[in-house]
């Protein structure tokens, strides 16, 4: 299969700019990339699901650009989705019989039993290679998020595609059934079968993947062995964020208090968010596993780590959207996990979560005002929306514009704003660089360091680790849902494993500090 | 609930045999009813009750299926009335069995009509789908009130029906019942056909059926069709027994209405809720109209009954019973198993996580 110079774009943002790739026949080909470099956009444009602007894609010599997915799929290439999506009422074993191909008219489709004896017999065999076949008569919405990963690998294979594409087969999916899962692949691929893979496990992508390709900023930055990918430092650079960043001046700064308090004074820095033996997840197991950090209060406290680490979960439980399923959050003493998400609110956390929050149909104003409705005090309102106005003019510029005209930068800006008109004493930020140009996210993290200037305690999650770490007091590295190191910003930078974490290692690296 | 849950061959057999029995029993019954039965008014009740039967389990073939509510079915319903009662009168039919020998004649034309109206309608999915269909749907309320054929507000006049004063329900009665078998017959089919399944696919997600080489269109398509035929023959059918066909009443909002909330009271998407929805709601319905003097008072049972089985049992009686009797039968399982090896549980847990 050969892909060369794709683009596609949503509104004015570039998900993919004339990215090349080639998969080469029976390998196994690993494709990754930091957050929002076009993987998943990729896979969309490749089985049909979106439509590409520009360039080509051709399947043994065969042009597939914008065919319809059910072509795609009638040719041979089969894909999974980064969110398993299978036919939650339908029973396990229905689920297989979806994708037998059988060409018959519609008339016999309709009065034949759906599934022959043979194609049952075929369905149970690959539900039995994947290791569900107990749970054949099950509907599939009662499987976990492994087994489901399971099912829609096999089901997949009930067409017998001959390549396979997979989005993320191991992301929230325990250790012991990654190991199953490379197992299957490996031995498809030695059956002749060809990969595609979409992974942010790199331990799993080095460890079964003849080639891989690293995406940045929607074009194939390099293509390899596994080897060659992993000593490259313009792959690291892509993770890590590049070196070139002007460098924040108030980075190396030591930690701006303005709002100490005679205890803290006293006591030396009270946190003002504090986690203990956090555990938390969504109903497929444990996400985070014994989670425990302090946010010290006036401070920026920076979350990395690779992706699918827990740091939005973290994030989630934080604000009260997700409930642990055991440990203890305190805000300035209080406990507060437990509570709902508006009460967490109201205590003075606001989240601004990973980008597109706004409401794209109502004004810039309308939008900011939003963040204020649950105070009645209208005069309150507007005297904090002109203060807001003040800090960020283009509050006021653009008050009566959509929302959605604006530029990704200037949407973070509102939301911003937004969460500054409840005055809250922490704000949560989710990666307020996603899909920002450098200089865009310089000005981001500006603003963000002029809310700490003002006395907010900031705690982000960043996926551009060196920027982030280098505007933060406080880091920490999270990985498979435990904290790996803590320390100040510059620490954590500096720490050695932290490149290793990235692109796998992890496993073989250093005890944990 | 499904053909394919079956664990163990023999008791799936025997399962098989039960539930085959139930249903002849069920068909006896409604042969049986208006011989032993006689009541003038009770029959009608019943001629009623089997028409919706039917109608929702046909509604239900797409609706039910497909996921997609579609709230026009007013359209092949009138049209199959219109479709008679044009024929009937243009082509002199006398006034008896013969005007049923046209109601295959109306099932065609509520199904030639269903193909533009897929056509337009399936283009969009789940809010705006209802929205177009109800659209099309005024549209088609709108023409029979001004076109020149429908005979406008005053409507068409079936010929006069000689059947026997002391039966006359009874040609009706059976002629619905035949509808409702066929109807029957086509959603059980369709359930267990790997069209059904297809069906059953774009219900759960239409895009990863597409991926899985669904061909989602063309299904949704034959599905809509599919049931607006039984629909076009009990419209014809519907308006014989009333006598005539006009437009308020031939394209009749309440009418989509109806069938959606038969449709959801029973369960949609299984083969015996509809039944049961229509079954128990048109018999109150129509014994309310008949017997309280029709004050409205049916209204207020009929909300209060749609109330509590949406808080109670909100997938529909049918399947919300099935998941139950599930949830029990799992239940007792997993004691048994608990009991029986209870070490083995937590390196099973480990690997199926």
């Amino acid at each position: 299969m050969d892909i060369s110079g794709v683009s596609k774009s949503f509104g004015g943002v570039k998900a993919l700019s004339t990215c090349h790739l080639e998969i080469h026949e029976g390998q196994i080909n690993g494709l990754i990339g930091p957050n929002g470099s076009g993987k998943t956009t990729l896979f969309n444009c490749i089985t049909g699901y979106e439509r590409v602007q520009s360039g080509q894609i051709s399947f043994r010599d065969t042009d597939i650009t914008n065919a319809r997915p059910d072509r795609v799929f009638a040719l041979g290439i089969g894909r999974t989705f980064q969110l398993t999506r299978l036919f939650a009422r339908l029973s396990v074993l229905e689920n297989m019989l979806v994708a037998t191909q059988r060409h018959e008219g519609w008339l016999r489709s309709m009065i034949r039993r759906a599934g022959s004896a043979s194609e049952r017999n075929r369905a149970m065999e690959l539900l039995d290679f994947v290791g569900i076949a107990k749970l054949a008569h099950d509907p599939a919405g009662s499987l976990s998020y492994g087994q489901r990963k399971l099912l829609e690998l096999a089901s997949m294979l009930v067409a017998d595609p001959s390549v396979l594409l997979l989005d993320e087969p191991a992301g929230g999916v325990n250790p012991t059934l990654i190991g199953h899962l490379a197992d299957r692949i490996a031995q498809l691929n030695r059956a002749g079968k060809t990969f595609l893979v979409v992974e942010h496990n790199m331990e799993f992508v080095m460890g079964i993947c003849h080639r891989v390709t690293v995406l940045s900023q929607g074009s194939t930055l390099v293509s390899g062995t596994p080897d060659e990918v992993r000593s490259n430092p313009a792959v690291l650079d892509a993770y890590l964020g590049g070196e070139d960043d002007p460098s924040t001046p108030q980075a190396r700064q030591p930690v701006r208090r303005p709002m100490l308090r005679k205890r803290e004074v006293l006591g030396g820095p009270e946190p003002l968010l504090t986690l203990r033996g956090i555990y938390a997840g969504y109903g497929g197991g444990d996400i985070l596993k014994d989670v425990s950090i302090d946010v010290p209060e006036g401070a920026i406290t920076c979350i990395v780590g690779p992706n699918g680490a827990g740091k939005s979960t973290m994030l989630a439980t934080i604000s009260g959207l997700l409930r642990p399923r055991a440990g203890e959050i305190r805000f300035d003493g209080r406990v507060v996990s437990g509570k709902t998400p508006g009460q967490i609110l109201d205590l003075g956390i606001a989240l601004v979560p990973q980008a597109h929050s706004l409401f794209g149909d109502m004004t810039v104003r309308e939008n900011v005002e939003m963040g204020a409705f649950t105070i009645r005090d209208q005069a309150l309102v507007r005297k904090r929306l002109a203060a807001v106005q003040e800090l960020y003019p283009i509050v006021k510029e653009r008050a009566d514009e959509r929302a959605a005209s604006l530029s990704g930068g200037q949407q973070r800006l509102v939301e911003f704003a937004r969460c500054l008109m409840l005055e809250p004493r922490l704000i949560v930020l989710d990666e307020p660089s996603m899909g920002l140009d450098p200089q865009t996210r310089q000005i981001v993290f500006d603003m963000v360091a002029l809310m700490n200037r003002q006395g907010k305690t900031i705690l982000l999650v960043e996926q551009n680790a060196r920027a982030g770490l280098k505007l933060s007091s406080h880091g920490v590295v999270l990985e498979n849902g435990t904290v790996r190191l803590t320390g100040s910003g510059r620490e954590v930078l500096e720490h050695p494993e932290i490149g290793a974490l990235y692109l796998g290692g992890a496993a073989a690296g250093a005890a944990a500090p | 609930m499904s053909a394919l849950s079956a664990p163990a061959p023999g008791r799936a057999r025997r399962t098989r045999a039960v539930v085959a029995g139930l249903w002849l029993i069920a068909l006896v019954i409604f042969v049986l009813f208006p011989l032993v039965i006689t009541d003038s008014t009770a029959t009608t009740i019943a001629v009623y009750t089997v028409i919706f039967m039917a109608a929702t389990t046909a509604w239900n073939i797409f609706s039910g299926y497909s996921g997609y509510l579609a709230l026009g079915h007013a359209v092949f319903f009138g049209s199959g009335g219109y479709a008679v009662a044009l024929a009937a009168r243009d082509w002199h039919f006398k006034g008896g069995w013969d005007v049923f020998g046209l109601l295959p004649f109306a099932g065609v034309v509520a199904a030639l009509i269903a193909v533009p109206v897929g056509l337009v309608a399936l283009r969009v999915r789940r809010h705006t789908f209802v929205v177009v269909t109800i659209a099309i749907f005024f549209i088609f309320q709108l023409a029979a009130l001004n076109l020149g054929f429908t005979g406008g507000t005053s409507g068409i006049n079936f010929p006069i029906a000689t059947f026997p004063p002391a039966t006359y329900n009874n040609p009706f009665y059976y002629i619905a019942l035949a509808i409702l078998v066929i109807s029957v017959l086509m959603s059980w089919s369709v359930r267990r056909s790997r069209f059904g399944l297809q069906l059953l696919a774009v219900r759960d997600d239409e895009d990863r059926a597409l991926g899985l080489g669904v061909k989602t269109r063309r299904v949704k398509l034959i599905a809509f069709v599919l049931s607006a035929f039984p629909v076009g023959m009990l419209g014809g059918l519907y308006f014989y027994f009333l006598g005539q066909v006009y437009p308020q009443f031939a394209y009749d909002p309440l009418f989509d209405i109806s069938l959606a909330l038969m449709g959801f009271i029973g369960g949609i998407g299984t083969l015996v809720g509809p039944l049961l929805g229509a079954l128990v709601l048109e018999t109150l319905q129509q014994y309310f109209t008949q017997s309280v003097s029709g004050t409205g008072t049916y209204l207020i049972v009929y909300g209060v009954l749609f109330l509590a089985v949406i808080l109670l049992l909100p997938r529909g009686v049918v399947p919300s019973l099935a998941m139950l009797w599930q949830r029990r039968r799992v239940r007792a399982a997993t004691r048994a198993a608990e009991s029986r090896e209870p070490a083995r549980r937590g390196d099973m847990a480990g690997v199926a996580r």
